[in-house]
């Protein structure tokens, strides 16, 4: 039985581990820092796993435990020194034509929304990822009419960034 | 359409460099300890307990000769038994609030219960510092309208107090007690606001900021 759990658990993080990464890069500052909250984060999803009862997507317990997880649970290490060694994020083209503003505006809103504080960052990020604003309310604990109003109060921010 | 909109296309279409972790790599990663906030609260909290509690039993057995002969025995075994109650129901409340913490709560939801469980203890100190204060005041008082027959007491089970001659012993003796317990809070107040500040900073930033946007 625990065999079968963990199997389903790991083949299931593995499959969606892009969520987890992205979050990680979103919330620290360097490779070593990225790779301890990903090792929380399986962590505390393993703990929370057997009462997962699939009555939502694996996928959507994963945004919350995980950005719970970034946002509250996990101790950044104070030793570390504070290092900005992947400010530089590169995103992997696969359609053969692309657009060289976009991509340096893809660069620059990613700056400005890992600028932002750790509640704002979340709801960048789960619309970033076209999470619903019910869902978006729901994970962070809000109303969704706050989460709209707040979400629009950002948006102008990084279109102000985006087109200074 | 809205550059925001393409961004946001862009950023669900393209894929960004991450490492591909194979499931061989996460397997060892569900065996690991996890260092989360709430490990650590609850180990202090434990710890802080425990603490408390225990200090009661520490009394050394020459302070118990001196409160019986002082004629304080019934006063503080009944203070001492309404001290345990008051401690289980802490007890209570704290392990109440600490199975609340779960991780897939919402956000909001889980800052407050972990932030619930910290308070519970908190108070727990505060209430502990508040009744030491209390006794402390109190029994000194007693001491005070009774100085004839507490220097006598002291003279018998100490030899230092026996040394010091009666009419400065008030005075040593007040003044020590005052000293030695505006020291202890002093400590105790620095020891919480390092231990808790540190922990919790964050979290409170956190809390607020969501807070902020309901407002």
């Amino acid at each position: 039985m625990t065999k079968e759990l963990e199997h389903s658990f790991v083949a299931q993080l593995e499959e969606n581990q892009n969520i987890v990464h992205k979050i990680c890069r979103l919330y620290t500052n360097d490779g070593e820092a990225h790779n301890d909250l990903f090792q929380e984060i399986t962590i505390q999803l393993w703990k929370a796993y057997p009462k997962f009862r699939g009555d939502s997507k694996f996928s959507t317990w994963m945004y919350r435990v995980a950005l719970n997880t970034a946002i509250t649970l996990y101790r950044k290490s104070k030793r570390r020194v504070q290092t900005q060694d992947y400010e530089g994020v590169s995103f992997k083209i696969t359609a053969e034509a692309y657009d060289d503003t976009v991509e340096e505006q893809l660069k620059l809103m990613y700056k400005a929304v890992k600028n932002l504080n750790d509640i704002d960052k979340a709801l960048v990020f789960l619309y970033l990822e076209d999470k619903s604003y019910r869902e978006i309310a729901e994970t962070l604990g809000i109303s969704e009419v706050n989460a709209r109003v707040k979400m629009n109060r950002i948006k102008d921010k990084l279109r102000k960034i985006l087109n200074p | 359409m809205d550059e925001l909109e393409v961004l946001k296309r862009e950023w669900q279409t393209r894929d960004q460099e991450f490492p591909k972790l194979s499931s061989r790599e996460i397997y060892p990663m569900l065996l690991r300890k996890s260092s989360s906030l709430v490990k650590w609260i609850f180990y202090i909290s434990i710890a802080e307990l425990v603490l408390w509690t225990s200090l009661a039993f520490v009394a050394p057995e020459s302070s118990k000769q001196i409160n019986e002969a002082m004629g304080l025995k019934t006063t503080l075994l009944v203070v001492s038994i309404i001290g345990y109650v008051i401690t289980f129901i802490f007890i209570y409340l704290f392990y109440k609030n600490y199975r609340s913490i779960k991780v897939t709560d919402s956000i909001k939801n889980l800052m407050g219960n972990i932030l619930r469980t910290r308070k519970t203890v908190r108070y727990f100190v505060f209430y502990n510092i508040g009744a030491a204060i209390l006794l402390l005041t109190f029994t000194n008082i007693y001491y005070y309208s009774k100085k004839e027959t507490l220097y006598a007491t002291f003279a018998k089970y100490s030899e230092d107090y026996a040394a010091i001659p009666p009419e400065s012993f008030t005075t040593v003796f007040f003044t020590a007690q005052i000293i030695v317990g505006v020291l202890l809070v002093v400590l105790l107040v620095i020891f919480y606001r390092l231990v808790y500040g540190i922990l919790l900073r964050r979290l409170k930033r956190n809390y607020k900021e969501l807070k902020k946007i309901e407002v």
